[in-house]
This record gives structure tokens, C-alpha cells and sequence, in this order.
């Protein structure tokens, strides 16, 4: 330290600002110190809980008790009770499951992939976008197991379990593919969220004031004390999770969409579909982070960690994999009639213009005009258009899976199978319960986690460039 | 012949080893299970308790059709094992006994499977010479059989009486009949062919000779033995030689559907129309040429090469104008004065001469034929032809029939009213009411308590014919077997008994009422090697009818036309009405059958109902759409149906299946609502049609269900097809016409065939294949008719669950296979398609533009579009298609269905956890998902879940979830045990029935023993379909085998594989149709292979060139 002090600047020289034009705007604003940083996050977890928090809670529980009701319905009694028929095995079981994985996406990319490329912004985001993804994968996992027929036998015989009759799963088959994929990028998800709390636990740890509390917190804060050692293989460790978890954000979705793309129904059978995916799912997922993180950051007052910049910057993706999305969408018509192959030209026109037209209109209308609309910088930072926008996304991108499911199911070969689906009460109910899985763990989430990264974002404050005139340690040293 | 287990004579000596206490006690119960011929249960439900205890255990038909793996009616608490094996049984192996179904006109030669005690299954039975198949009827009759809704109870005025008492009033009838010659006695009684009915009828009338004998059928056909006797001048009935005939003309005559012996025609008829090699010498004399007039769209029509519609009353100066013709091309001797019924008959006149120029130039190949439902003057003109064109003795053959009794009318005023089977006070409510209003006592005979049973004063339960002795004449008159498979389940009688006991004999049993009858048809005593040999073979060797000649008499055909007028040309305010045999419940007697309930029309595609028949015309004229429930009144009565658009309907006819909207049974009316809607009071006696109807909306709807709701194939070449002239020019066309027909771009190896990407499985790992078996399918679709008896028969076989009509609208039907029927359009008359307008029409649902074409066609609106008047038909049989690369194996995650090394893609159901992949990742849509306990439990869900919670289906209660009682054992008997049962969560589908193929495996290698020859020998192993389709549509067998039919056929030129271009190599393939249009006709629609390709396609734009393909000119 006094080597420090021995090369510290004199109080006497003026150090002008960089010129206006130079300067970024802050990723935390009004220039809110460390402290604040924890007291106010930390400070939506202790404390009474906001006076909306409670009603919320018991309306998503209630929404999730109606899902594990309508599950266990559909287990008592078959999987009858949703409207699947003939030609349309799948409908809203793989299209739910899609979606929410979809969702799931913006978190990792978030975590990892803005981490790899040294992306401060995303510090603000990512633990909420974490858990996001966390929970998401919760709800995506839910479909696949209930849509089969046997659960009871699927619990076994999905997993490569050796057995006495030697029989092994089939390694050729995009569902077991997805068996692996899923779980692996649930369990990395999960383990690189939970590396990223445990400095925050610590601080939990630290303020906690009742027994259990600070047990608990303690007890997942693995023993963090905060030095040298502990941060040097945090970082070490967050970085390699986040080169492991990288590839998973491009091979969860794009194994997802093998499971249209290795079949050989016309409209599922396109070598776009991994690409394609991948950005939907980014698309989707960013959508989903916006439509939470914009009431929250009002709600729980965090305008100066969540910035407007934040929410631009994420319009911005935003528009860049809609437009991606858009162009999929194109050139997907483009390549069923320049194929020349007649059963995938029908199987477009009829998805545009058959029976499911209107869910086809629908996905065009959300996913390829709505994202164009971030185009306009006034648009992008007027909060609540951004929140009605990313609402239509996540409307779009249901609708997009659903077009891509149903549609090419209901009618695809022979004229004499075509058939159409209509939901029933039972698929409706468990759609919007899952609903209520996702927001009850988010609720319980955000009132007893930090829901932002604490340490991070202390990282990214304006005073922690140590070039800042207010900055690193000038001023009365570490917090 | 059934075999009794003999009682070992002597003791047995040596060492003797015991099982069980009680084989060392020799037990009652062990020599009782050793002696009886049947297991326990059968003969003991004729206890009142255990009855009742059946009844309230037993559940509907449906869950006949349901679970149960023991599978047996051994008796389940003691089992012992023979002590000494009987001779020739052996466990588990299913017997094999000929019997006969007996229909209206003759009897379907049957051979029934008895496995373990009970009938499981009907085959035809291939000694008897018609070699043909079965019809549906026959195939759901084992279903019929356990039906729970059978009358299980003798019954006195509504009351369950004992079986003694009445027995006790059948001998007080006869003794009052008796004394006074039988006057007050009247006896009605279905048509029949059986000789001991005949005796039986015979000996009534001698011993009663005032008593009334009076047949009455509700489908009537005795119009055909009327006409036949009338221009011979001698009793004889028509025996039609469909195989004989290069050109047929049909006037309203559905013998390919509707008309009984429809599944002799269909052999016959198909005999003509198979295609051995493409032989240019014969030109269009290589298949045969069916010409049809008919007003509803029937599989005669789906048949037909040319094909006018005409409303029913029309029928008969169209047949006047054609035997006018006939009888000038013809340059025949006798003259007939048909103009006067001739006129008015609206068919282009170059129709009438072509087609009897045609007629004319095959004289002595030619058949006209008439319908049922057609009266007397249509009758003889079409005898008339017949004559002209030289048919008597070459397509026609002329039988001896018995005298025609009186009808129903005649039973009126009788106060002793017997009725044998039939039900006419359902089906002829009116002259039954008048009967039953004077009559004293009635007797009702009838397998079910129906609408007579109800009303009557004793109700008799009948017995099955599985259940029963008998003898029956088929068609060609050779006399067949009934024999019992099973004593019967409700102490049922036949009628050879109640005529029996009517005759005063108190012990009358149809077994010796048989054999009495046996030595008048050999001559001389009986002999009782040859009984032996009837009973084994089911037949009697020789008895076939011999051909009757008789001078055609002229006068009698003159004076039957002068008798008849020209009816008015029907219009929108009076409208005609045809009442048709059903194909699920014939008139209203399968009604209570769950499986023929299900099975798709084969015209319609409708389940569970029947429905107003009409045109679009009509429909459009009198401003209805499809569902519409509209009154149909004529005569001051009324009857209200909803409405479903056919296509090729006659315009201003509406088309009313007979035999639905019942007020009792589970299935026949399924929750207290009757299925359909009851035709029969709008009929008039039992005429085939009327006319001078009129037609009203009543503003309400009727949810119809049809499988397959899109019409057309889209300009899919799934199903190909050709004229006979291109067909000669090209004999591979079929090869051409979809994407694999087009190979020229793609990578090939050294010796020619496509490169794959991936090799052949079996090319990659050769000794994965067999060597020995290699299974493989042809179907052809040029003598598939649509009739759909296969998808009963596969039904049967393989243990399938009927759903219900709720489940069947939400796309859930489990049925294995299934008969495809497109409609095809005549390319010249395609609309122009794909405007603005026609998306928005499409996307509001409105009724659209009947000019236009929507972009994207919606089901809805097909029935608006004016080339579905004239429509071509065709039928493709779809099932399991087996595909050596098979896109389903690929994606299933846990291995459960998979390859075997004979090329069957197996399902192990045990293994598979239902998560569908599979079905979706089939091009054919061949795999049917069991979504709930479709075998275990009642459709609708039983009345909690139905009542209460509204919900789709009762609970399932797992493994605890357990029926009470013998339950399982009575609803399993109708299994097959052979074949799995699969629980719900399951994906199923066509196995080839593998059951049989493994059964010929071990039987053959028994047989091999030492030696290697372990090759199931050709014709060995039929599958379900195949055996009871009556065209011979479907062969199956071994592809290694060069020589087996299978592989011929396979070689042949017109062999394509639906979908071949995606590469799954399906084994399944199909023979492309070939139809035989005779190019003079004004609608001969004689399209290049191109147009074909498009016909079926509702946007194919014609082009300008298309437009000079005249009739005729090809290519």
C-alpha cells in the first residue's frame, strides 16, 4: 500500500475528463457507489417483501398447481385428453417444450458468450437472465417427459441404462439426442449460475441477521471469504464454464431443431433449421429477459443498474436475430420452390395460406414486422413499447413453433391422413401453468437471491476504473 | 369335425406319476374338465343367477373387443394338465372347422377358428369352388357372437320365463294348429337357402295347410328371381358370371357393394380386371369394361369405366332406350315397344349407342345386369339384352329356385304370429302394427330383444350361427355345413328348432333336424362317411346347381314393360329417394356391432351414422350445406336426416341408409342416442326407392365424422393410374410419375442404380438378412373395389379396439388399415384457381366461389366445387407398408420398433414408451396410438367422468384398477390369442400379421426336422387382409422365393411403390389401375399419363396444349 501511496497522484493535478464525445455512457448511473450497489440489491431480498410480491406468488402457485393438476390428469388417464390425433402426434406438448428452451437461450448467451467478448453491459442482466434460463429449461424439461405415452417406462428407457435384456437406447434418434442436450445444458446452466452466486451469497452471508438466513447463505457460500485465492479461482473457474457453456447456446437448440430437421416431413426436413433455431431461440429468449427485467427495474428500483442503455442495447439483438429470423422464414420459401420437390412446395403454400393460416400471420406479424420497429432509437428506449413489443415476441415465437409443428404435421403426404388439431381445455391449462412454474420460481428467486450480480456490476461501476476521477481506490479505498 | 377329448377305456398300468392331489384322486372335477366338450361356463350361463351375474358383468360390444390376455374359458380356478394328451389337440394351436354364414340368398362357405373352445376368427374356406373372400359382415359376425346385448333370456310378455315354459308354448301352438290345419297361424320368416328350412317350410305347410308362410326381408331382393322366372318361363333364380364377361353394364346394380353375393361378384368381377402381362394384341379386350347406371355413388360405381347418374326413376327409360338399342344393333328378330318408357331419359344419346355397340360387339361376353332396388320393367329389359347379346348360358346362368312365398301383408289378420329373425316391427312398422293389432299371441325368434322382441309375447333368444347346426345353399347351389364352435352362450334356439317344436316334435335339435334333411340331398340313406366328409369339409362335394335352359319369352317381357310408365324427371320439389343397404349395419341388424359401426363407409367415410345422400346440385338448389338437418317428408311422412354432400350423386336424389337410429343397444344407440336416423318410415313397403319427395330444413345441424376428410389426391401420383391403350404403349408408366420417376440428375454408381448416400442396410450388412424369407406385399389396385371387408378382417385378427365416434372425430381410429378413396376430376373441366378472392373465401370459410379454386383447397368447400358431380373414384388399401429403410425405426429413442432380418419393421410394445416420433416421421400415416385404454375401458369413460366431471374419458386406475369378477374372461373371448393386446400409451400397427408368419415358421420346421428345409412353402401364410379380400387384391409371401406370386407380381410393369422417391424402399407395393375406357364414349376421359398425374390436383391450370388432348389422342 504505500508503494501505492508513494506513486499516488498529488490532490493539486486536475485530471480533465475525457471529452464528452469519448465518453460511454455508464453502465451504472447518478454515479451510485459500491455501497448502494449492495445495500439496494441486497435489499430487495431482506426487508418485507414489496406489497405486489405476495398476490404475484400465490397466482403463479396457483397457476402451477393447476399445470401438476392437469399433469397428473393427463397421467391417470392418457394422453388422450390432449387434442392430438392421427396425422398431429405433436402439437402444443413439443411446441410448449421448444418454446420455453427457446427462452432459455438468452441466459447462457448472456452469461457466456457477452462474457467471452468482454461485453460489461451484460453484468446488470445476467444473473436475472441466468435464472431465467434456469427455470425455462425447468418448464422446456416438463414437456418431453409427459408427452410420451408410458411415462413410467420412459423414465427408464430413456436414459441409457443398461438392462437385463440388452436392449440399448437408439443412439440414431434426434429424441434421445435431445435427452442428452437438454439435460447437459441444464446442468452446465445451472452449475455456471450457481458459480456466479457464490460471491453474492457471501454478501447475503454477511448481512444475513437470522440464524437460518446466514446458515443457509453460508452454507452455499461455500466458504467464501473474498480473497486473493478465492477470486483468482472464481475467475478462473467462471471462465472456463463460460467456454463450456458457449458451444451449448449454438448445440442445445440446434440439436432441438433435429428433431424436425432429421425427419422427413415436408417443412420439417430443411437444412436451415439449426441456424434458424439457434437465433429464434436467442430472439425468444431476449424477449422473455425484457418482458421480466422492464417492470422489475421499476418496480424494485433499479433504473440505475438496468439502465435504458441496457434495454437498448438488448432491442438491438433483438432486431439482429429477428432479422435472422425473418430471413429464415424467407428463405425457406425460397428453397420449397426452388427445390422443385411439389410435396414441400404444398407444404409452405398450405402454411401460409391452409387451415393455419392465421397462426402463420400471426408468427410473420410478431417475429418478422415487431422487431423492425427497433430500428427507431426514440422506440427502442420508450420502455413501455419496448415491454408491449417483447410481449409479441414471445407471442410470435410460441406461434412459430406451433407453425412449424402443427402445420407440417396436419397435412403432409397423403391427402387421405390430413387432419387438423384443435386444443383441448387439458393442453391450454398446462401451457399456462407452466406459466406459473416459471414465475414462481422467478418470484422466489428474486426475494431470496440477489437478482443481480452484485460483485459484477461493482466491477462495471464508473468509480471502478481506477482512471475514473472518483474511481478505484482514490477515495477512501474498498468498500 | 369337432373332436371330443376320449375317456381313456382302460386303466392305465405301469408306474404313474401325479401332478396334482387331485389327478392322483382321479377327481369328479378332473374326469367332469376331461369328458365335457365344452370348458366350464358355457353350458352353465343358462342359470338364471349366472345369467344375471353375465349380464352385469358383461360391457358393451366394444369392450368385447377388449382385454384380456388369458384369452381362454378354461376354467381359471382349476387347471389341470391332460393326464393323457387327447389326440390331435394340442395347446395353444387353434382348430380350424368349416361352417357356413348364412345370408339372405345363399351362405358365405366359411372357415372358423376355434382356439382354445371359442370362435375367434372367420376365413373363407378354400375347399368350396367360389374360392372367393368374406365380406365385413361375415368378419364382424365372431364380434356379434359376444355382443352382451344379445337376448340372453327367454322372455313372456316382457318377463324372463324359464326355457321350459317356453317350449311348453311352442308345443300349445302346435297342438291348437295342429287341430284346426294351422288356420290363425302365421309364420314370418327372412329369406334363406338352408334345405332343412326348406323341408321344415315344407312340412308346415302339409301339416298346416291353412297357416300363412311369409318371407320377409327388409332389403328385398327377390325382384331378381321374380325377373329371371318371368322371361324364362320356369322358377329359377339368376346365377351372374361376372368372370365371363368382357363388358357389363349395370343398370343400378351395386353388385360390387350393396347387392347380396357381393363377395362372389367382387371375385369374379376382379378376375377380369387383373392384368397378368401388358399382351398389345388384345387392345382393350384385355380387361373388362363396366358400364354403370346409378343414381347414389356406390363401389359399382367407384368400378365403372363410364358411369351415368341418373335419378332412380330414370333408370328405367335410360334401360329402355339401351335395350332399344341393343335389340336394333343387334339385328335382333324380336321387337319391343320401349319408346314409351323411354321417353325422357336425359343421357347423351351417343352413350346409349356406344355403349350398346360395345355390348353388341362381345355377344356371348356381355352381361347387363339390374338392380335390387330397380323394378320389374328394368329387370326384364335387362334380361332382354341378356338375350340379344347371347349372355343365358355364358355370363348368365339360370338355377332352380323354390316357390316365392307370400309377404308380409299376408301374416295380417293371424292370431298366432311366429317370427323367425326378422324384425319388422322396426323395419316395416306399419304392416307389423296391423299385424299386431289382431294378433293374439307373438312369437319372436331373435338373436337380439329388439323392437318385435320387445312388443312381442314370448321372445325366444336365437342362437348364433356359430352357435348352431344347419345347412344352407350358396349361390352356385352347392350345400355347406353350419356347424356349432361353441354351445350355446344364452341357451339360444335356431329356427330349424322352433319349426321343430312348431311341428309338434319336443325335443327337436337343429343337429338332428340337419342330418334328417342330409340323405334327400346325397339320395338314398344317409351315409355317414359322406356327412363325415360334409361336416369336415363344409361342403358337399357335387351339389352344385346345374344350369336350367328355357326359352326366352318375349311376350312376357313385352307385356311387363307395357306395364310400366315413364316416371317424371325428379326436380327440387320433388325430389327422389333411395334406401340402401348399409355397409355397416346391412338393414339395421349389425347395428349393435362395434367394429362394423366404425368401419369407414366405404363410400362416405363416414363412421357412426348414416346420412342424407345428395347432390351438390341439389344441395346448392335447395340451399343447404354439408350438416344440415333437413325433413324429408313423402306420403305424409317424415323423417329428418343431415345432409352430406357425395359426390356423383344424381341430381334431386337423396341417397338413406336403412338400419340406424335404434332406440336400444350399447352400440346401436351408443349413450341413449341413437346412432343415425331411422330411414324405414319414409319407405313404402319394401321398394327400393320413392319418388315425389320434398325436402325442408329444420335449421338444425348434425356433426358428421369422416375419416378421411380431403377428397382429392392433390396431383399426389399416390395412387397411378393409365388407360389400357397408354398402359400398352407404356407399360412401366407407373414408374414415371413422381419424383423417383425422375433420376436423371442424380449420382450414380458403375452399374446404374442410384448412389445412395448411405448404403443399404442390408447391402452394408449382408448377414443381417435372412436368407431364407424376405416378406413382401403387392396390392392391385386394379381389383381392389373399396368394399373394406380386409379392415374388418384385420380388426378381428389383430385384437383392435373400436374407439367411439367422439374419439374417431378427434382423428383416433386404431384401425391397422384402411381404404383410401380419392376423387379425380376431369382435367378439361379444372376451374381456374389460386385468385385473391379465392384465399379470402378460403380463409373466411365462406361457401366459396364454385368456379373458383381456394389456394389452398379447405375441406369444408370441396363440396362446393362443381367437378365433384362427375368425379372418377379410386381406392388404395393402406396399411403398414414395411419399408426397408424405415423412417419410424430411426427415431424412436428406446429401440421399440425395429428390423427384423426377414424385412418386417416389428413394434416391441413392451419396450416402446409412446412418445409418437414414429407416427409422425411415417409418410404413410400407418401407426395408430392407443391414447387411452382403448381395451380396458368403456368408451365415454363410464357414467362418472361422463356425468360428473365432464371429462374426456374415466380415470385410469392402474395396475390396481381392476374389473370385478369373470369380467376379462368373458370380454376377452373374442380375442385373438396369437395377437397382443396392447395397452394404451402404445404405438401399433399392420405387423403382416406376424403371428401367422411365425406359426407357418415352427409349423414348417417341424415338419423339416432333420433336414434343412425350413422355407415356408408358398401360400402358406395368407395374411388377414388378403384372406378375406374377395377381389384377391392383396398377395403376400416371399420375396426370395423368384417364383412366388409375390415376386411375380412385383416384376410386373405396373408395380410402384407409393412414395418410392423418399427412398424408404417400402416392401409394401402396389400395381397401378388400369382403367378401360372406350374411346368412342362422349365421356371418355382419356387423359395422357401426364393428366392423370394432375386429375385429382383442384389447381391444376390447364394449359392451353392440354386442351388438344382430345379424346383419344394421346401423348
Amino acid at each position: 500500500m504505500s508503494a501505492a501511496a508513494e506513486h499516488s497522484i498529488p490532490s493539486s493535478v486536475k485530471i480533465a475528463p475525457p471529452p464528452a464525445e469519448l465518453e460511454r455512457e455508464p453502465l451504472v448511473l447518478q454515479n451510485r457507489s459500491i455501497g448502494w450497489i449492495s445495500d439496494h440489491i441486497a435489499g430487495i431480498c431482506e426487508g418485507e417483501a414489496p406489497k405486489w410480491w405476495l398476490p404475484a406468488l400465490i397466482m403463479s402457485v396457483s397457476l402451477m398447481t393447476m399445470m401438476f393438476g392437469c399433469i397428473a390428469y393427463l397421467i391417470a388417464t392418457g394422453v388422450g385428453v390432449w387434442g392430438l390425433n392421427q396425422p398431429v402426434e405433436w402439437a402444443w406438448d413439443i411446441t410448449n417444450f421448444v418454446f420455453w428452451i427457446g427462452i432459455g437461450h438468452a441466459g447462457t448467451l448472456i452469461s457466456a458468450i457477452l462474457f467471452l467478448l468482454r461485453q460489461k453491459w451484460r453484468t446488470s442482466v445476467n444473473r436475472a437472465a441466468e435464472a431465467m434460463t434456469l427455470f425455462a429449461v425447468a418448464c422446456a424439461g416438463i414437456f418431453p417427459v409427459i408427452h410420451v405415452g408410458r411415462i413410467w417406462y420412459a423414465v427408464w428407457w430413456l436414459p441409457p441404462i443398461p438392462n437385463n435384456y440388452d436392449i440399448w437406447v437408439n443412439f440414431r434418434s434426434p429424441l434421445l439426442w435431445d435427452v442428452f442436450a437438454v439435460s447437459t445444458y441444464g446442468t452446465v446452466s445451472l452449475l455456471f449460475w450457481y458459480t456466479g452466486l457464490i460471491p453474492d451469497l457471501a454478501t447475503m452471508r454477511d448481512r444475513a441477521t437470522g440464524k437460518v438466513k446466514k446458515f443457509l447463505y453460508g452454507f452455499f457460500a461455500l466458504g467464501w471469504t473474498g480473497s486473493n485465492r478465492h477470486w483468482s479461482n472464481y475467475e478462473k473457474c467462471y471462465l472456463l464454464l463460460a467456454g463450456l457453456s458457449t458451444p451449448l447456446v449454438l448445440s442445445v437448440h440446434s440439436i432441438v431443431s433435429f428433431d424436425f430437421a432429421v425427419s422427413q416431413v415436408p417443412g420439417w426436413h430443411t437444412t436451415i433449421f439449426p441456424p434458424y433455431f439457434v437465433a429464434g431461440a436467442v430472439f425468444s429468449g431476449f424477449g422473455m429477459v425484457l418482458t421480466l427485467l422492464i417492470p422489475l427495474r421499476t418496480l424494485c428500483k433499479l433504473e440505475d443498474i438496468v439502465t435504458v442503455r441496457h434495454v437498448e442495447l438488448m432491442c438491438k439483438v433483438i432486431l439482429a436475430t429477428g432479422s435472422i429470423v425473418g430471413y429464415a422464414y424467407g428463405m425457406e420459401f425460397f428453397i420449397a420452390w426452388y427445390g422443385g420437390n411439389p410435396y414441400e412446395l404444398a407444404a409452405f403454400k398450405n402454411r401460409a395460406f391452409g387451415p393455419y393460416w392465421w397462426s402463420y400471420w400471426w408468427m410473420i406479424s410478431c417475429n418478422v414486422i415487431c422487431p423492425h420497429l427497433f430500428w427507431f432509437k426514440k422506440l427502442r428506449t420508450n420502455m413501455v413499447f419496448v415491454f408491449i413489443v417483447t410481449i409479441f415476441v414471445n407471442i410470435g415465437m410460441w406461434f412459430e413453433r406451433f407453425v412449424i409443428i402443427v402445420t407440417s404435421l396436419h397435412r403432409d403426404y397423403l391427402p387421405s391422413s390430413w387432419g387438423y388439431f384443435r386444443p383441448t381445455w387439458v393442453d391450454v391449462c398446462t401451457f399456462l401453468g407452466s406459466f406459473g412454474l416459471f414465475f414462481t420460481l422467478f418470484l422466489l428467486f428474486m426475494r431470496y437471491l440477489p437478482m443481480i450480480a452484485i460483485s459484477e456490476v461493482k466491477g462495471v461501476t464508473p468509480q471502478a476504473d481506477p482512471h475514473h476521477p472518483q474511481g478505484g481506490a482514490k477515495h477512501g479505498g474498498h468498500h | 369335425m369337432k373332436f371330443i377329448p376320449p375317456v381313456c377305456p382302460e386303466p392305465e398300468t405301469g408306474p404313474q406319476y401325479f401332478r396334482s392331489p387331485e389327478a392322483m384322486a382321479n377327481s369328479a372335477q378332473l374326469q367332469e374338465w376331461a369328458e365335457r366338450e365344452f370348458p366350464a361356463g358355457a353350458s352353465e350361463l343358462t342359470v338364471a343367477e349366472s345369467r344375471r351375474d353375465f349380464m352385469k358383468l358383461m360391457s358393451a360390444s366394444f369392450m368385447l373387443a377388449g382385454f384380456g390376455l388369458t384369452g381362454c374359458r378354461r376354467p381359471t380356478e382349476h387347471i389341470y394338465p391332460f393326464g393323457k394328451q387327447p389326440e390331435g389337440y394340442i395347446h395353444g394351436i387353434a382348430q380350424h372347422f368349416a361352417t357356413a354364414m348364412p345370408t339372405r340368398t345363399g351362405a358365405i362357405p366359411l372357415l372358423a377358428k376355434s382356439s382354445d373352445g371359442r370362435p375367434t376368427k372367420v376365413e373363407p374356406n378354400p375347399l368350396h369352388p367360389d374360392q372367393a373372400g368374406t365380406d365385413q359382415f361375415a368378419q364382424a359376425s365372431v364380434l356379434g357372437l359376444y355382443d352382451p346385448d344379445r337376448a340372453q333370456h327367454f322372455k313372456k310378455d316382457g318377463k324372463i320365463a324359464k326355457r321350459v315354459e317356453a317350449l311348453d308354448a311352442l308345443a300349445l301352438i302346435s297342438k291348437s294348429a295342429a287341430a284346426n290345419g294351422g288356420r290363425g297361424l302365421a309364420i314370418i320368416a327372412e329369406s334363406n337357402s338352408s334345405p332343412t328350412r326348406a323341408r321344415l317350410q315344407a312340412a308346415i305347410s302339409a301339416k298346416f295347410p291353412n297357416s300363412v308362410w311369409a318371407n320377409y326381408d327388409a332389403v328385398d331382393s327377390t325382384i331378381h328371381t321374380q325377373a329371371a322366372s318371368l322371361v324364362s318361363g320356369k322358377q329359377v333364380t339368376h346365377y351372374f358370371k361376372f368372370a365371363a364377361a368382357k363388358r357389363i353394364l349395370s343398370l343400378d346394380c351395386d353388385f360390387l357393394g350393396s347387392e347380396d353375393e357381393m363377395y362372389r361378384y367382387t371375385r369374379d368381377f376382379a378376375k377380369g380386371r387383373k392384368i397378368s402381362k401388358p399382351d398389345s394384341a388384345q387392345g382393350f379386350e384385355l380387361i373388362s369394361r363396366l358400364y354403370t347406371v346409378e343414381s347414389l355413388m356406390t363401389l359399382t360405381g367407384f368400378s365403372a369405366d363410364h358411369r351415368v347418374r341418373v335419378a332412380p326413376s330414370q333408370v328405367a327409360a335410360v334401360a329402355a332406350q339401351l335395350a332399344a338399342e341393343v335389340l336394333k344393333q343387334g339385328s335382333s328378330s324380336a321387337s319391343l315397344n320401349t319408346v314409351a318408357l323411354a321417353a325422357g331419359a336425359k343421357v347423351d344419346a351417343k352413350w346409349i349407342s356406344e355403349c350398346a355397340k360395345d355390348l353388341v360387339a362381345h355377344k356371348g361376353a356381355a352381361l347387363v345386369v339390374a338392380g335390387r332396388g330397380q323394378p320389374l320393367a328394368v329387370h326384364v329389359l335387362a334380361h332382354a339384352m341378356n338375350e340379344v347379346l347371347g349372355a343365358f348360358g355364358k355370363t348368365i346362368e339360370l338355377h332352380d329356385a323354390p316357390k316365392s312365398a307370400a309377404n308380409l301383408a299376408a301374416a295380417v289378420g293371424a292370431e298366432t304370429v311366429v317370427v323367425l329373425g326378422a324384425n319388422p316391427a322396426y323395419t316395416a312398422s306399419e304392416t307389423w302394427n296391423q299385424i299386431a293389432k289382431t294378433a293374439k299371441t307373438v312369437v319372436h325368434l331373435g338373436s337380439h330383444e329388439d323392437e318385435t322382441g320387445k312388443g312381442a309375447s314370448w321372445h325366444l333368444p336365437a342362437a348364433h350361427y356359430l352357435e348352431s347346426w344347419g345347412d344352407a345353399r350358396t349361390s352356385d347351389g352347392t350345400v355347406v355345413a353350419i356347424q356349432p364352435l361353441i354351445a350355446p352362450l344364452f341357451a339360444g334356439l335356431t329356427e330349424s328348432e322352433v319349426l321343430g317344436h312348431l311341428l309338434g316334435n319336443p325335443t327337436a335339435n337343429s343337429y338332428a333336424l340337419t342330418r334328417e334333411t342330409f340323405p334327400s340331398l346325397t339320395g338314398g340313406a344317409l351315409d355317414e362317411e359322406k356327412w363325415k366328409k360334409f361336416l369336415h369339409d363344409g361342403l358337399l362335394e357335387g351339389s352344385k346347381a346345374n344350369a336350367v335352359s328355357g326359352s326366352f319369352n318375349w311376350t312376357a317381357v313385352s307385356t311387363a314393360i307395357s306395364l310400366a310408365t315413364a316416371a317424371p324427371a325428379p326436380s327440387k320439389d320433388k325430389l327422389e329417394v333411395v334406401f340402401h343397404r348399409d355397409a355397416s349395419v346391412d338393414d339395421g341388424r349389425y347395428s349393435n356391432n362395434g367394429w362394423l359401426q366404425e368401419l369407414p363407409d366405404p363410400i362416405t367415410k363416414l363412421v357412426w351414422d348414416n346420412a342424407v345422400l345428395i347432390s351438390r346440385e341439389t344441395a346448392t338448389q335447395l340451399g343447404l350445406k354439408n350438416g344440415d338437418v333437413i325433413a324429408i317428408s313423402a306420403n305424409g311422412r317424415t323423417v329428418e336426416g343431415g345432409i352430406w354432400i357425395q359426390p356423383g350423386m344424381a341430381d334431386f336424389t337423396l341417397g338413406l341408409a336403412l338400419g340406424y337410429g335404434r332406440k336400444w343397444g350399447r352400440i346401436a344407440s351408443f349413450e341413449d342416442k341413437s346412432v343415425g336416423f331411422n330411414a324405414y318410415p319414409l319407405r313404402t313397403g319394401t321398394a327400393g326407392f320413392i319418388t315425389g319427395a320434398s325436402a325442408k330444413t329444420t335449421g338444425r345441424t348434425h356433426p358428421f365424422i369422416c375419416t378421411q376428410d380431403h377428397w382429392t389426391l392433390h396431383g399426389r401420383p399416390v395412387v397411378r393410374e393409365a388407360n389400357v391403350d397408354q398402359f400398352l404403349k407404356q407399360p412401366d408408366f407407373a414408374k414415371h410419375m413422381d419424383l423417383d420417376g425422375h433420376t436423371e440428375f442424380l449420382a450414380k454408381n458403375p452399374d446404374g442404380s442410384i448412389k445412395n448416400i448411405y448404403e443399404h442396410p442390408y447391402k452394408a450388412n449382408p448377414e443381417l438378412a435372412s436368407k431364407s424369407h424376405q416378406w413382401g406385399m403387392v396390392v392391385d389396385l386394379n381389383a381392389c373395389t373399396g368394399c373394406s371387408a380386409c379392415v374388418i378382417a384385420c380388426q378381428s385378427e389383430n385384437n383392435i379396439p373400436i374407439v367411439g365416434k367422439d374419439q374417431v372425430s378427434k382423428g383416433r381410429e386404431m384401425h391397422w388399415m384402411r381404404i383410401d378413396r380419392y376423387y379425380a376430376a376431369d382435367p378439361k373441366k379444372k376451374p381456374q384457381g389460386g385468385t385473391v378472392d379465392a384465399f379470402l373465401s378460403n380463409a373466411t370459410g365462406s361457401q366459396g366461389n364454385p368456379n373458383t379454386v381456394n389456394l389452398v383447397e379447405r375441406d369444408e368447400l370441396q363440396a362446393t366445387k362443381k367437378w365433384i358431380d362427375d368425379p372418377q373414384v379410386v381406392t388404395q388399401p393402406m396399411m403398414c407398408q414395411h419399408c426397408e429403410s424405415a423412417p419410424c425405426e430411426s427415431v424412436c429413442p428406446v429401440n421399440a420398433t425395429a428390423h427384423d432380418d426377414e424385412g418386417l419393421n416389428v413394434m416391441a410394445y413392451n419396450r416402446c414408451v409412446g412418445t409418437r416420433y414414429c407416427a409422425n416421421n411415417c409418410a404413410w400415416k400407418v401407426r395408430r396410438f392407443n391414447f387411452f385404454d382403448f381395451n380396458k375401458r368403456p368408451i365415454g369413460g363410464g357414467k362418472m367422468a361422463d356425468t360428473f366431471f365432464k371429462l374426456d374419458i374415466g380415470l385410469y386406475k392402474g395396475p390396481a384398477g381392476v374389473r370385478p369378477g369373470d369380467e376379462v374372461d368373458i370380454i376377452s373371448m373374442a380375442r385373438n390369442p396369437d395377437v397382443t393386446v396392447r395397452m394404451r400409451g402404445v404405438m401399433e400397427k399392420c405387423t403382416f400379421c406376424q403371428q401367422r408368419i411365425e406359426g407357418a415358421k415352427i409349423s414348417q420346421k417341424v415338419k423339416a426336422g432333420a433336414s434343412n428345409d425350413v422355407v415356408v412353402k408358398e401360400g402358406a401364410i395368407q395374411t388377414a387382409c388378403q384372406q378375406a379380400c374377395p377381389a384377391g387384391a392383396i398377395t403376400f409371401g416371399n420375396i426370395l422365393d423368384p417364383n412366388s406370386a409375390v415376386s411375380k407380381l412385383k416384376q410386373q410393369d405396373r408395380n410402384y411403390s407409393v412414395l418410392g422417391f423418399l427412398d424408404n424402399k417400402p416392401r409394401t407395393t402396389y400395381l397401378a389401375r388400369i382403367r378401360n375406357l372406350n374411346p368412342l364414349m362422349p365421356d371418355a376421359k382419356i387423359w395422357t399419363v401426364e393428366e392423370y398425374r394432375s386429375i385429382s390436383d383442384p389447381h391444376f391450370m390447364a394449359e392451353p396444349a392440354a386442351e388438344g388432348a382430345k379424346k383419344g389422342v394421346k401423348h
